[in-house]
């Protein structure tokens, strides 16, 4: 990932801001940059987002597909991640340079959804053993300004929010062959719960406080993933992560809720906003 | 004589007021801890404290550091530079190979652009030098032999015999008397046990 | 090749039988107490053998047996860097690579790595970075292998605490050794060390809350913990108590290791003269 020199003393700059809660870029410890959502943005994908976190870019879409349940679980359907790195971002990225950060944003999100709270897998399933649905979920990294995590996880609640399945139902003939049946209308939908969808909150520990949503430099400033810490400040951690996962989870409902409730009218940003 | 200790990495040995810290030791917040895993060895030297270090059965892993004065291989000449493999640091064998470059002008002290590289090595000899860079990302490590003690010590003929030196310039085959250019090296004594 | 259209050929794709079995005959984790014995929310990790030096081809190799987990691990450097960046000249580069044999779990598996094991590549590698003294090692790369042999929970703890092993078998220096634990929240208590039913099957009714596992990587002399690893969900204080939970049973494998690699200095070679 494109990756900044600091010097000593903008560290040390960088370091005492912290301390005293002020940030190079005027935000507190616990602020995010500020972030822009918009759905609906590729009419192909059964639904679809776009975020901005500074000048982090994400695109999400959603396909769904029918396909066959895990035989462990029969009465679920799944998900499928697949994380893209292009080389529009930076271009390290090129060729299989995005290779390795893609397995591991991807490998992430899989880690993220897999519980039962997270999105009700049983709503995917058409018929238990046979048939389901299978949400791909494909992001695009389409700029890269540090914070990846956080943008690409508000970026598939937004997708997820956004995804209309058509409604199908099962018809049997007289021999007991089924039959899958797509509903006529278009705008007879299934959506899904994403209430319980997490965010993934990212903190990092710059001296001796943590910050959220780091810039490139503040995460220079700190061991860049690469350190240790002691078992208190995890604890510390997570406790912040638990309180600004829900400071952020509520207005992004509301963002969400209110963009849709615009319907038609809503003017359009697209990729040059 | 008591058993002597040993210990596994991050293991603390001891305050800094009471030791020197040596080889396989690191210090943290005035303590010296291990981080080797090995025997606990201390040493006094006359100075005020004694040295604390930690040693293993063969000595810890060298790599070529600057100044370190290594034996090596010529792979390769070109009229810019020679390439080589670093076979010895100081006198431990490293069991993977380096690869080292000795430029046109390392080669010796005076007259740097009159120096040929095909009349300073060929590819096989056996040569001392010393390590001055461990170079960027295009290049390797960086070598010289610009010193009288450093340069070719061992070297074939065209006949494949071993060549005897005959001054800081010339070698000679025994067996069919002729002479061929190489920049050698005076051996010091001490380093002709073998 | 030409197919004989005689033959019924088998399905493209195979299942194990196992999980067709009717679920009165699957083997059920008990809810009181744990197969092996040990007790429910205690802190007693499975018994480890540990040794090091097995492979001798390698610089440093050590050998884990937890239950039936089986795992060995070698190192291999510090050799020269062979993809160079500008990051590499100041400070050597670790590389992990972890695999399951084929046929160490349940499922065969393909000699390819796959997601899984690249994951765990991955933070096989962030746990070990801090542990290691990588600023000695400028321009050098230093290999570390991991292979699971025998599949029985637990494996990304154990891997740590054999490859921190190994390194330290090596002689790289380090500047402490790394542990691993790993845990299986159920409900209310947890599992520590868990075997591979206990880890991969759910252990009580549907629905239930805080069920996750949690995996912790520590420096046990500088109380540092440079890897944590979680999955499922788990309230925050579960959590909390989950890693304490952890961090205690990685200091209970501390004793196993010291004396492993301590056992293996000794017989390399007799005490230096003075």
């Amino acid at each position: 990932m494109a990756t900044v020199q600091v010097s000593e003393a903008e560290k040390v700059y960088i370091m005492h801001g912290v301390r005293d809660d002020l940030r190079v870029d005027g935000r507190g410890c616990e602020d995010y940059r500020h972030m822009e959502i918009e759905t609906d943005v590729v009419s192909n994908t059964d639904g679809s987002a776009k975020v901005t976190l500074g000048h982090t870019a994400i695109l999400v879409g959603i396909k769904a597909e029918i396909g066959k349940p895990r035989p462990m679980v029969a009465d679920e359907g799944f998900l499928e991640f697949f994380v893209d790195c292009s080389a529009n971002a930076t271009p390290e990225f090129e060729g299989r340079g995005g290779d390795e950060l893609g397995t591991e944003l991807s490998n992430t999100l899989y880690k993220v959804f897999n519980n039962r709270n997270s999105i009700d897998l049983r709503t995917l399933c058409i018929s238990p053993g046979e048939h389901c649905w299978v949400l791909y979920i494909d992001v695009l990294l389409l700029q890269c300004d540090g914070n990846l995590f956080d943008a690409i996880s508000v970026a598939v609640k937004a997708a997820l929010f956004n995804t209309r399945i058509p409604k199908v139902h099962i018809s049997e003939d007289e021999e007991g062959g089924k039959e899958i049946e797509l509903s006529d209308d278009p705008y007879d939908c299934m959506r899904l719960n994403v209430e319980n969808v997490p965010c993934i909150v990212t903190l990092c520990k710059v001296g001796h406080r943590h910050v959220v949503d780091a810039t490139l430099l503040e995460k220079a400033c700190s061991e860049g993933g690469r350190g240790s810490l002691d078992p208190e400040s995890i604890f510390e951690m997570t406790e912040t992560g638990k309180r600004v996962g829900k400071a952020l989870h509520a207005p992004l409902m509301e963002v969400l809720q209110k963009e849709e409730s615009l319907g038609k009218k809503r003017q359009k940003v697209g990729f040059l906003g | 004589m008591s058993p002597m200790k040993l210990c596994v990495p991050g293991e603390r040995l001891c305050s800094t007021e009471d030791c020197i810290p040596g080889t396989g030791t690191y210090l943290r917040h005035g303590y010296i801890f291990a981080s080797l895993a090995g025997y606990v060895l201390r040493k006094n030297e006359g100075e005020e404290l004694p040295m604390i270090s930690v040693v293993r059965e063969t000595e810890a892993q060298l790599l070529p550091d600057v100044g370190a004065i290594v034996t090596c291989k010529v792979t390769s000449i070109n009229p810019r530079f020679a390439k080589v493999h670093i076979l010895y640091v100081g006198s431990t064998p490293l069991k993977d190979r380096f690869r080292g470059t000795i430029r046109k002008e390392d080669v010796r002290a005076t007259e740097k652009d009159k120096v040929e590289t095909y009349k300073s090595f060929r590819p096989g000899d056996i040569v001392l030098a010393k390590v001055i860079s461990l170079g960027d990302v295009q290049s390797n490590y960086l070598l010289t032999t610009a010193e009288n003690e450093l340069g070719v010590v061992v070297a074939h003929s065209e006949a494949g015999v071993q060549m005897v030196p005959i001054s800081w310039c010339e070698m000679q085959c025994p067996r069919t008397h002729a002479k061929e250019f190489r920049k050698v090296a005076r051996v010091q004594p001490e380093y002709l046990q073998a | 090749m030409p197919v004989d259209t005689k033959r019924v050929r088998g399905p493209d794709e195979s299942q194990s039988p196992l999980i067709f079995l009717p679920k009165s005959a699957q083997k059920v984790v008990p809810k009181e107490g744990r197969e092996d014995g040990r007790q429910r929310g205690q802190t007693d990790v499975r018994p480890v053998f540990a040794r090091c030096g097995l492979v001798s081809q390698a610089k440093g190799s050590a050998y884990i047996e937890a239950g039936n987990t089986k795992l060995m691990c070698s190192v291999y450097g510090p050799r020269e860097i062979e993809r160079k960046d500008e990051t590499d000249m100041k400070s050597g580069r670790l590389f992990c690579d972890f695999r399951f044999a084929p046929f160490s779990c349940q499922k065969r598996g393909a000699w390819i790595q796959g997601s899984e094991e690249k994951d765990f590549s991955l933070a096989l590698l962030e746990s070990l970075r801090p542990g290691v003294c990588l600023h000695k090692y400028p321009r050098s790369q230093i290999e570390v292998n991991v292979m699971v042999l025998e599949n029985d929970g637990s494996v990304l703890a154990h891997a740590v605490t054999c490859a921190s092993l190994a390194l330290a078998d090596a002689g790289i220096e380090m500047y402490d050794l790394v542990l691993g634990c790993s845990l299986r929240q159920d409900g209310a208590t947890y599992l520590i060390d868990p075997t591979f039913p206990e880890e991969s099957g759910s252990c009580v009714a549907d629905n239930a809350e805080n069920q996750g596992s949690v995996t912790v990587a520590l420096l046990p002399s500088l109380n540092q913990v440079s890897g944590l690893q979680s999955d499922g969900e788990m309230g925050e204080e579960t959590l909390v108590d989950a890693v304490r939970a952890c961090i205690e049973g990685c200091h209970k494998l501390y004793p196993v290791v010291q004396q492993a690699l301590i056992k293996s200095v000794r017989r390399k070679a007799p005490p230096p003269e003075n």
